[in-house]
């Protein structure tokens, strides 16, 4: 020990200054401080798993809404089928519950030597200062082509006064009017979401006896890119000669004044609804970590730290790696799964101790394809080797372990029912 | 730059102290973070609300339904999501699912 040289005592100075902060450490827990930026799914359970596993672990959760409007069964919120109340989720039971802090402003600049985050609030700026700073901003739209104005033709991709727009817009609907929708390129949130629409648009369309109406889809992919079978045959079948698929529509101008849209698979003018949903990309906070070239921000699948290790990424800003052709999808089910991820790893950190590598993270969700009927769609994965195109390892992420839709016979009532049960379980798990 | 041993040596030795009496990570139970992967279709440790309440139900009836849904033809969507975990996964999470208090909720 006594030949260290000079670089070694640095090294060992620094450990000594770390040790000096332990005591903090040892007295039950009160080390710690989290910044969570974004109360939707991901950022809400991020909060209260870091407060339920993590002792004395300061959270604050920085989100601009007083509440959070779920997208998950928004497109039923479309139909009048449910109201806007049904999914709309607060933060009160994070705070008494769990002890969460919320601060009510918009994250807008991260000093990362300084370990400190600027906020915009009603009031003026404030400064958080961190230990983790975790970004959970959820989705943010690609530039359009053209001219959009979603205040004339909404996405409804974020759920709210979008969804309110766009559900009047169909309710005036008359006999033979076109509701004419574009599906983003992939990736995007939630991707049976555009599909599930188309569906239960239509089933509202022929329940108002909207005779002649139309459901005309713009698909930017090649094929539809969730629950193939069960969207497919509502299409073809439970749906036919109201809703008319079009892959590879690639959007390439829209004018929101004619309700117009020009895509690589034809032209449609003056639609009666133009249901214009963008391509998406990282939120904004989250891509100044740096983006990778479909828009996203790459994290350690173990930790989802990005280069940065105290600045983490979960929910639709991040991109997991994973192999080749199976992508971990954005969806609210599976942020939730993250931020669990995402929490142990950090209260580990905090401990001085490496991220668990036996882990595994799921979604699954229920799709409304009738009033009274829904499919579903499972999808599993596990940290391990992950594969390109030709099945050679190309290194370690999530792997896909299996992914699944309902059998047909499934698509029925039961589990029409049973995405209630799910909402509702998974909004008490990420919220209260 | 001459290091002095003694100091190193009780520098190490107030490391491995501290460390030793920091409690969070040497009590998380195994299976805790897998295991909260069921939480959302039922419920934050399994206590619901949502589909069947796991809390409290014996590690090897657990192990055994999740064993069977994962091995036999998909029919419901737990025959699919048992199929995403490795049979010592699924064992890690009965073993922690039979460890909660129930809710006292249960139907």
């Amino acid at each position: 020990m006594s030949n260290f040289n000079r670089r070694q005592f640095l090294q060992a100075a620094g450990a000594a200054t770390a040790c000096a902060a332990l005591p903090r450490a040892a007295s039950a827990n009160t080390y710690g401080r989290v910044v969570v930026v974004g109360g939707g799914f991901g950022g809400a359970t991020v909060a209260k798993y870091l407060r339920l596993w993590g002792g004395d672990v300061q959270v604050t959760l920085v989100e601009p809404n007083p509440t959070h409007i779920a997208c998950i069964l928004s497109n039923l919120v479309l139909t009048s089928a449910l109201s806007m109340s049904r999914i709309t989720l607060g933060y009160s039971a994070l705070q008494t519950n769990h002890g969460v802090s919320l601060m009510q402003g918009r994250a807008i600049a991260i000093d990362p030597p300084g370990k400190r985050l600027t906020v915009q609030t009603p009031t003026g700026q404030e400064s958080l200062d961190y230990d983790h700073l975790v970004l959970a901003p959820g989705i943010d739209f690609a530039p359009a082509p053209g001219l959009w104005d979603p205040n004339l033709t909404p996405h409804a991709w974020q759920a709210g006064e979008q969804t309110t727009r766009l559900k009047n817009q169909i309710a005036a609907m008359r006999n033979g009017d076109r509701f004419v929708m574009t599906v983003p390129k992939s990736p995007y949130r939630c991707p049976p979401g555009p599909y599930e629409r188309a569906c239960v648009v239509a089933d509202y369309l022929k329940a108002k006896r909207r005779t002649g109406a139309k459901v005309i889809v713009l698909d930017a992919n090649p094929s539809i890119q969730a629950e193939p079978e069960a969207f497919g045959r509502a299409f073809s079948d439970t749906h036919r000669g109201v809703i008319q698929y079009f892959p590879n529509a690639q959007v390439q101008s829209i004018d929101s004044a004619s309700r117009s849209i020009v895509t690589s698979a034809g032209t449609i003018n003056n639609a009666t609804v133009l249901n214009y949903i963008p391509n998406q990309k990282a939120g904004a906070i989250a891509a100044l970590l740096g983006v990778n070239s479909t828009g996203f921000v790459p994290v350690n699948p173990l930790t989802y730290a990005t280069a940065i290790s105290t600045i983490h990424v979960i929910g639709d800003s991040c991109a997991v790696p994973a192999s080749d052709g199976k992508a971990v999808p954005k969806s609210g089910h599976m942020a939730n799964s993250e931020a669990k991820v995402c929490a142990d790893a950090i209260l580990r950190a905090l401990n001085g101790e490496a991220a668990d590598q036996n882990i595994a993270t799921s979604s699954a969700c229920y799709s409304p394809i009738t009033a009274r009927t829904a499919s579903w769609l499972s999808a599993n994965f596990i940290y391990g080797d992950i594969y390109d195109a030709n099945g050679k390892v190309k290194g370690k992420g999530m792997h896909r372990l299996d992914i699944g839709e309902a059998p047909g016979q499934r698509v029925n009532n039961d589990s029409y029912q049973e995405m209630f049960t799910w909402a509702d379980s998974l909004f008490a798990d990420s919220f209260v | 730059m001459p290091f002095p041993s003694k100091t190193i040596s009780l520098i190490a030795l107030s490391i491995g102290t501290v460390l030793g009496s920091t409690p969070a990570v040497a009590q998380v139970p195994p299976g805790r973070m897998l295991a909260s992967q069921c939480a959302q279709c039922h419920g934050t440790n399994g206590q619901g609300p949502g589909f069947e309440e796991l809390a409290g139900k014996s590690a090897n009836d657990l192990y055994g339904d999740l064993r069977e849904m994962k091995l036999r033809p998909v029919e419901g969507i737990m025959d699919r999501q048992a199929r995403g975990y490795t049979d010592q996964q699924l064992r890690l999470i009965a073993d922690y699912l039979s460890t909660v208090t129930p809710s006292g909720n249960a139907d």
